[in-house]
């Protein structure tokens, strides 16, 4: 038996969910499939929670060699990975971890751009996590419809602050998650998009009681990466039951992340919330209103020679295939 | 080598090239680097590892908080308003023995809900308070002790460099950190007032002094003259903080502003003093940050050997209780204490031991609150006491030798100590304003 | 000969100077734009509901440009953080002693400021060909390469700053105290 060491970082804390499950599931599903044969055996080293990288540091630590396998936190990469973008500009179709998780990770395997991406900084994709289930607007006030959010100041963060540039007068103001709550709690802002399991953690319901039902849709976020040099000295025994495994871990944690919503969701319930659903017909009109990022998104990775638009066509195929229609089909608006 | 023996071997290296005179950046900088090429006989990964955290800890956003509070203590020192304060503490103490050295640790408790550093509280009130006591014939050891023991409120009340420092490496919240540090802080003030007033009572020869005969009251409007400025200050600032309304950045950038336009309207600015400020205010930031990316250099290579994991392990093999870490953990920031500054020994030690207390579900910003102040006690001791250099250098005085300072300084140094212990035994003293 | 040497050494010295002196002018001027962009954001957002999107990369950006224009200035006026008790202890019994190790401490320092300027060299080159950013497309971004490149720079110069201080150590003995802010207040 052959022992190879494999260090895995990310800049999150062990607690985190998707990091705890790295070493809970990814890590003894690897051990386990590797004794079947018995040839190799891995020797693990853990380093989370900022002791090698932070959180934005993963993707530079993987393609330094400070790491041999790193979980990216890709929203963070606007620049380096534009394509991982794609469910952060495709709202109001699934809010659904486990569709999303395996559409994006479809994409990233039938499509080049991801993996090429990934491989300009010296690492192997190996795939998709999505850790969120659905973007939901949390709000002081009683709110149904979409006219509530005019003019008010709604906090977001990233990629959806964008959702927001259809709406008359509404201003988006980021902060971290874990300013939310005072910052709706001061009247700082009005609104605030999260998602529920956040919420329930920040105990949002304490300062922000009616939930609006939108679903703008779950989005991912991480991504397992091996770094390359790491990867070309791997036996390919490994290497496939690295790759088995990461997509094991994909529907793992998207499903644990369905679980959680659906329990924080009755958790905000119980601890005075009330959630409001959305109006279909508002949806339709929110949607409408949003400046078509999606289109634009395909556009800037057509400019570069990248399938963009054929990656958005597909990705919005299979997940109807999935049995999710769009609120606003945003393919259909692609000139190319 | 293992990894234990690379943290073991590193921290020696480290205190010895220190003790050298080599700039504590440097030698945490090269000592993880020659680290590494010698644990994974890599020069490429080492210049990587550089590459990683030369960027990346500088981009910090709630750094910001670092020049922000530092210019905006600056300022109102050149604003006179830790003067101020003192003065209106005075007029009530007056009259009680060592009531001028009370009056010093009230004034500079308040004027430390403005200012970010100890020494800016060093400097202003060796300038205000040791004339007073002297002249009111007290000892000068005592009158010197007072100003070094009180100025290590700055750090602990704050706004605080120290604790901003802290949230970083343990990746905690700054306005968390904040708040926790106000009722320590004020804690210690009332130990050093207590302190004092036994001190007069049991040792009235070292303390000296005479009262004041006449006692002339401050009128109202004189007092709200002198304490308003600060008031509005503290308000802002840690009532932005406290309330949500603002980020510790921004309240930051704000207590900067208003303390300008304090200054101006007092007329106590004046484009160079604001320039000399600004300037110093960069030479802080840059020689600070500089270190915090050296320590995480360091802490970095300390990942990378696999110590976090191994001091976990060993944790759970030697069942080693929370009463011997702690020992330990007080024991090794006083003996770095005697020579490193505060940041330095934050920056040292916390990568060591957070890994042996977050598993045993301990509060790291209560953790925080113990390595602060633990590591504040090093600006009293000697032979590297940065409180105590300060008081010497601003006084310029003769008669009072930079032993006197330290030699007044002991007795704060103990107090402290004392609190601290209270702080380590009692977790909620620090955290109850939390919840 | 000599001569030469030293009076090219003395001119080097005083143009790395005057350059170091530059940056920390500008870097001075960065710290009162930081202070202004976060007031502007608290009370365009607070009173206008117009919150600049860019205030979190605006400010990491001038944080950077802060400690790096900065940092050869305070190498130059003997700031950075430091002990050197035991060295001035030594210079009143072996100066010549003292003096070596200063010039060997200096030269450490030259060193791993090059190491730094040589780590983060190829960075700037790969941000500048990718004209990589930060930030989020649509809401606010900057580029990358400005920050690598200022980093380089203050690299290079500091480098400079402790080999002149190997080539003309400093006449004042025990020069470097550990940094104080000069209060002129009372
Ligand atoms: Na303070
Ligand atoms: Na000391």
């Amino acid at each position: 038996t052959e022992t190879i060491k494999a260090v895995v970082i990310d800049g999150y804390p062990a607690r985190a969910m998707w990091v705890q499950e790295f070493t809970n599931f990814f890590i003894p599903e690897v051990d386990k499939r590797l004794a079947e044969t018995g040839n190799y055996k891995m020797d693990w080293q853990e380093s989370y929670g900022g002791s090698i990288v932070k959180p934005k540091g993963v993707l530079e630590g993987v393609k330094l060699g400070l790491g041999d396998i790193g979980i990216v936190t890709t929203i963070f990469h606007s620049s380096k990975l534009p394509s991982q973008a794609l469910a952060a500009v495709t709202p109001f179709i699934a809010p659904d971890s486990r569709a999303v998780a395996k559409a994006v990770d479809e994409i990233a395997k039938e499509f080049p751009t991801m993996q090429k991406e990934f491989e300009a900084q010296n690492q192997v994709y190996l795939a998709t996590g999505v850790v969120l289930d659905t973007y939901q607007v949390f709000s002081k006030d009683p709110i149904e419809s979409l006219s509530a959010l005019e003019g008010s100041k709604v906090a977001g963060a990233g990629m959806n602050l964008r959702y927001l540039e259809g709406i008359e007068g509404a201003a988006g103001v980021r902060g971290g998650l874990t300013d939310f709550y005072n910052m709706l709690q001061t009247g700082l802002v009005d609104n605030a998009m999260l998602w529920p399991e956040a919420a329930k953690t920040f105990k949002i319901a304490e300062v922000a009681p009616y939930m609006l039902k939108a679903d703008l849709g779950a989005v991912n976020s991480k991504t397992i990466t091996v770094n390359k040099d790491y990867w070309d000295g791997l036996p390919d025994e490994v290497k496939s039951v690295l790759q088995d495994v990461a997509v094991a871990y994909r529907d793992h944690v998207a499903g644990i992340a369905m679980d959680r919503a659906e329990a924080s969701r009755a958790a905000y319930v119980e601890s005075g919330g009330t959630v409001v659903e959305m109006d279909t017909a508002e949806r339709a009109q929110w949607a409408q209103a949003m400046p078509n990022i999606a289109v634009e998104w395909a556009a800037g990775l057509d400019a570069k020679g990248e399938p963009g638009s054929d990656m958005l066509k597909a990705y919005m195929a299979k997940l109807s295939e999935a049995g999710f229609t769009p609120v606003r089909d945003w393919s259909a608006e692609l000139t190319q | 080598m293992t990894p234990f023996e690379i943290g073991t071997l590193s921290v020696i290296a480290i205190v010895v090239l220190v003790y050298l005179g080599v700039y504590i950046p440097i030698a945490l900088g090269l000592v993880s680097f020659v680290s590494i090429i010698l644990m994974r006989d890599n020069f490429d990964l080492a210049v990587n590892l550089l590459k990683i955290a030369i960027g990346d800890s500088v981009m910090e956003y709630t750094f910001a908080t670092v020049p922000l509070f530092t210019f905006m203590g600056l300022i109102v020192s050149k604003a006179g308003l830790g003067a101020d304060i003192y003065q209106v503490m005075n007029s009530g103490f007056k009259r009680v023995k060592g009531g001028i050295g009370m009056a010093t640790v009230g004034a500079n408790a308040v004027f430390a809900a403005v200012t970010g550093s100890s020494i800016a509280s060093a400097s202003v009130f060796s300038k205000v308070s040791v004339p007073q006591m002297l002249a009111f014939d007290y000892n000068p050891r005592f009158a010197v002790g007072v100003v070094a023991g009180s100025s290590v409120l700055g750090m602990i009340i704050p706004p605080s460099a120290m604790l901003i420092i802290y949230s970083f490496v343990a990746e905690q919240s700054v306005g968390d950190m904040f708040l926790a540090g106000v009722v320590p802080g004020l804690m210690l003030a009332g130990a050093y007032v207590v302190a004092i007033f036994l001190m007069g009572r049991l040792t009235p020869d070292y303390v000296g002094g005479r009262p004041a005969e006449e006692t002339e009251w401050m009128s109202p409007l004189e007092i709200a003259d002198k304490t308003l400025p600060t008031l509005i200050l503290i308000v802002a600032v840690l009532g932005g903080i406290y309330t949500g309304w603002l980020t510790p950045v921004e309240a930051g950038a704000t207590g900067a502003l208003l303390g300008l336009i304090i200054a101006a309207i007092r007329k106590k600015l004046t484009l160079q003093s604001a320039w000399q400020a600004l300037l110093e205010t960069g030479h802080i930031t840059a020689s600070i940050l500089f270190l915090i990316t050296a320590a995480s250099i360091y802490s970095r290579m300390l990942g990378l050997a696999g110590l976090p994991n191994e001091l976990g392990t060993l944790l759970t093999e030697t069942q080693m209780t929370f009463f011997w870490i702690m020992v330990i953990y007080v024991a090794m920031m006083i003996f770095l204490g005697t020579i490193l500054d505060t940041a330095s020994i934050i920056l040292i030690v916390v990568p060591l031991f957070l890994p042996l207390v977050e598993p045993m579900g301990l509060s790291l910003v209560w953790f925080g609150i113990i390595t602060v102040v633990g590591a504040e006690i090093g600006l009293l001791t000697p032979p590297l006491g940065i409180s105590c250099f300060v008081i010497k250098a601003t006084l310029n005085d003769p008669r009072i030798s930079l032993k006197d300072v330290f030699v007044g300084a002991f007795p704060f140094a103990l107090v402290m100590l004392v609190v601290l212990i209270a702080l380590i035994r009692w977790p909620s003293l620090s955290l109850a304003i939390l919840n | 000969m000599l001569r030469l040497i030293t009076s090219g050494v003395r001119a080097l010295s005083s143009a790395a100077n005057w350059v170091a002196i530059g940056a920390n002018a500008i870097g001075t001027l960065i710290v009162l734009a930081l202070v202004m962009v976060i007031n502007y954001d608290v009370v365009a957002r607070g009173f206008f509901n117009a919150p600049f999107r860019g205030a979190v990369e605006v400010v990491q950006f001038s944080m950077v440009l802060i400690v790096f224009l900065q940092l050869p200035d305070v190498v130059r006026t003997n700031r950075l953080t430091r002990s050197d008790g035991f060295l001035i202890l030594l210079e009143a019994s072996r100066p010549k002693l003292a003096a070596t190790i200063r010039r060997v401490i200096n030269t450490a320092s030259a060193i791993f400021m090059a190491l730094v300027a040589y780590a983060i060299w190829p960075e700037f080159l790969e941000m500048y060909e990718t004209k990589d950013f930060f930030g989020v497309p649509g809401i606010f971004t900057a580029p990358w390469w400005p920050i690598k490149l200022a980093i380089y720079l203050s690299a290079v110069l500091c480098t400079l700053m402790f080999l002149l201080k190997v080539l003309v150590p400093d006449t004042k003995t025990g020069a470097a105290q550990p940094s104080e802010p000069s209060e002129d207040n009372a």
